[in-house]
């Protein structure tokens, strides 16, 4: 089975697997090769990818590694097949559909009196430069957009209310 | 023991994040007791855990909180305060926090409340420098003759720049190259001001194109002395907020230098100027301008501390205290250059727009000739509440190329994890040919847009990225973990 990974606005798939003297990584379609890690204090690191060597600080956040790496920082979101769907609370017949990270809005999908189903990209959001899609956790109308276009919002910000379908 | 050498022994700052922590810095090395204010959202904050003591305010908002003068006051007597810091933006330019401070029986580190109010108004501020024969650029004003107010202004010629008098910030502020929209710009720009600032009056004024932002510190004590401290450059902005600064200027010449310097310390004294100001000018074409003049103690001040050797926060205790000058203007001299970076939680690739996020992981960048005044602790939630300023890289080097290489080389090597930065922009900002060839004016970031953009990364990072994000994801660890011994033992093997 691969992982995927989200990086930038791209997804990449990967498959890790160990060797006698440490790891081989192939990325699909792009590149394989041994890689290492030894960690040196928390958060710190020395990474060897095909033979080169150099120091990375890195630090995990739920489903996100964030990593700095050759002067620059990138993030990178682990696609969990298990948890494609977005963070839903149930709440008096709505379903809320709350922001998983802070971020802003980079495209509304839908429009309130829309009827969605479970699944349906309700909008695109943006946060460490990750694309991530808003998905309806279950069938419904969108009653409402709390956000629009370019909007910040906060971790648990609500970004879209919907009417539970019967 | 020494007695204390200060009629007061406990200086409260008035304001949060990394100039509390620089204000603390002066006080400890002057052996006087910090005291801060601090609303709950910034309870693990440096500045905070750093202050001998530390008193809790709070306000429907954050940022209500610490412009609660009664509320700062009050904590000023609890704590047994004898002077006040005000820091930059909150109240640092409010002059009726300034006399309640005042009437309260403690001292305010800054000018008097009259000079506030003067330099906090454009319109009195500028006729003020020209009465004194400063140079101004050619303007109209509207209430000198509302009648007339259009046809003064056209009379100046195009560009021009509509602005609000009560305004700041860039807000509400108007270009104009076709005479024919000066009416629409006049009504926008009138709207703007009273949102913004509850006040529509405006003022019109010649538009300097591709000006340079030149500005330069002045330092007045109560005795009437008054000296500069050499200038800034302060050009590389996006709507109109300071990214980059630095001294020496790339774009004065000697003379220059020495008489735009000469004029602001001018300005100054004829203002009767006491405490540390800055007074801003608009450079383009060999000529300059007064823009305005700042009562307070600047963001971008620690380039004038590196290449100076004053340390600024401590004249202004001084100064405060009474004291006079503890040196003239012959005594100034440049050592080096000196560059600083603004760290901002803010993405340049969206439209500059705020970010949030904890601080996972924090290192600043350690080198000779490298400061960071930083206001953030690791573990600590970075939120929208507040300006997003973070940190700022201030470095030192004995030119303005090596000043340049080592920011750059700085900027890179401070990690800050968890809350997405502008770090990626500024390097790619000292990175770039203009700002390194000195060309820049302050529409530069907005006339090269690419410098935004964050560059796709290289294939070669891509997989350095996945590597480390593939080795430390624990269950992409774990799945590789649990391959059987046999299939291990192939070692390098192929899909």
């Amino acid at each position: 089975m691969f992982h995927k990974f989200g990086l930038g606005g791209l997804t990449h798939e990967l498959w890790l697997a160990p060797t006698a003297i440490g790891y081989h990584l192939q990325v699909l379609d792009a590149w394989s090769g041994p890689v290492a890690l030894v960690v040196e204090g928390t958060g710190r690191g020395r990474l060897t990818v095909a033979g080169v060597s150099e120091a990375v600080a890195f630090a995990v956040d739920g489903d996100v590694v964030h990593v700095h790496l050759r002067g620059r920082t990138r993030s990178l979101r682990y696609v969990d097949p298990l948890q494609a769907l977005a963070s839903v609370a149930a709440d008096d017949g709505h379903n809320l559909a709350r922001a998983p990270m802070p971020g802003a809005v980079v495209a509304l999908k839908v429009a309130p009196g829309d009827a969605v189903t479970a699944g349906t990209v309700l909008m695109v959001i943006e946060s460490m430069k990750l694309e991530t899609q808003i998905r309806a956790s279950q069938d419904g109308i969108v009653e409402r957009l709390h956000v629009k276009d370019g909007d910040s919002f906060d971790r648990d910000a609500i970004l879209v209310t919907l009417l539970q379908g019967n | 023991m020494v007695p204390a050498p200060f009629p007061f022994d406990t200086v409260l700052i008035a304001n949060r994040g990394e100039i509390a922590v620089r204000i603390i810095g002066s006080l400890r090395k002057l052996g006087l007791r910090a005291a801060i204010v601090y609303h709950d959202v910034d309870a693990a904050a440096p500045a905070v855990a750093l202050a001998d003591v530390a008193i809790r305010i709070s306000g429907k908002s954050p940022v209500s909180a610490y412009l609660d003068g009664g509320q700062i006051i009050e904590a000023a007597r609890t704590v047994g305060a004898g002077a006040l810091h005000p820091g930059y933006g909150f109240l640092s330019e409010n002059a009726s926090f300034a006399r309640a401070v005042t009437a309260a029986g403690i001292a305010f580190i800054g000018p008097t409340p009259e000079v506030i109010e003067l330099m906090g108004d454009k319109i009195r501020a500028r006729s003020f420098v020209e009465r004194n024969g400063f140079p101004v650029a050619p303007s109209a004003i509207e209430e000198s003759d509302p009648s007339t107010f259009l046809a003064r202004a056209r009379s100046i010629g195009a560009p021009l720049l509509v602005k609000p008098s009560a305004g700041g910030g860039g807000k509400g502020m108007r270009i104009v190259r076709d005479l024919d929209l000066l009416e629409d710009a006049v009504a926008e720009a009138r709207s703007e001001g009273q949102r913004y600032f509850a006040d529509g009056r405006l003022y019109v004024e010649r538009y300097v194109e591709r000006p340079r932002h030149i500005e330069v510190q002045v330092l007045g004590d109560a005795f009437g002395s008054v000296v500069h401290l050499l200038e800034r450059e302060c050009s590389v902005q996006r709507r109109f907020q300071k990214i980059i600064e630095e001294t020496p200027s790339p774009a004065l010449s000697m003379p220059m230098r020495q008489k735009i310097c000469e004029t602001a310390a001018g300005i100054a004294r004829a203002a009767g100027y006491r405490n540390a100001g800055t007074v801003e000018f608009i450079f383009g074409g060999g000529e300059f301008y007064f823009l305005e003049m700042n009562t307070r103690l600047q963001v971008e001040h620690p380039v004038t501390e590196m290449i100076t050797g004053v340390d600024l926060v401590a004249e202004q205790i001084a100064v405060a205290a009474n004291r006079p000058l503890s040196f003239r203007q012959s005594d100034i001299s440049a050592q080096g250059h000196a560059i600083e970076a603004r760290l901002y939680a803010e993405s340049p690739e969206r439209g500059f727009s705020p970010t949030s996020g904890k601080v996972l992981m924090l290192e600043y960048p350690h080198e000779q000739g490298v400061r960071v005044d930083g206001g953030i602790a690791q573990g600590q939630s970075i939120t929208t509440a507040f300006d997003p300023m973070l940190a700022k890289v201030i470095v030192h080097a004995p030119t303005r190329d090596a000043a340049v290489a080592k920011a750059m080389r700085a900027v890179q090597n401070l990690v800050l994890l968890g809350c997405e930065t502008n770090a990626g922009f500024l390097a790619r900002v000292l990175g770039d040919h203009g700002f390194q060839s000195g060309e820049v004016h302050t529409g530069y970031l907005d006339e090269n847009p690419s410098i935004a953009l964050d560059p796709d990364d290289a294939a070669d990072d891509v997989a350095r990225l996945l590597a480390i994000a593939a080795l430390v994801m624990r269950p992409v660890r774990d799945a590789a973990d649990a391959v059987p011994a046999l299939h291990a033992d192939i070692g390098e093997w192929r899909n």
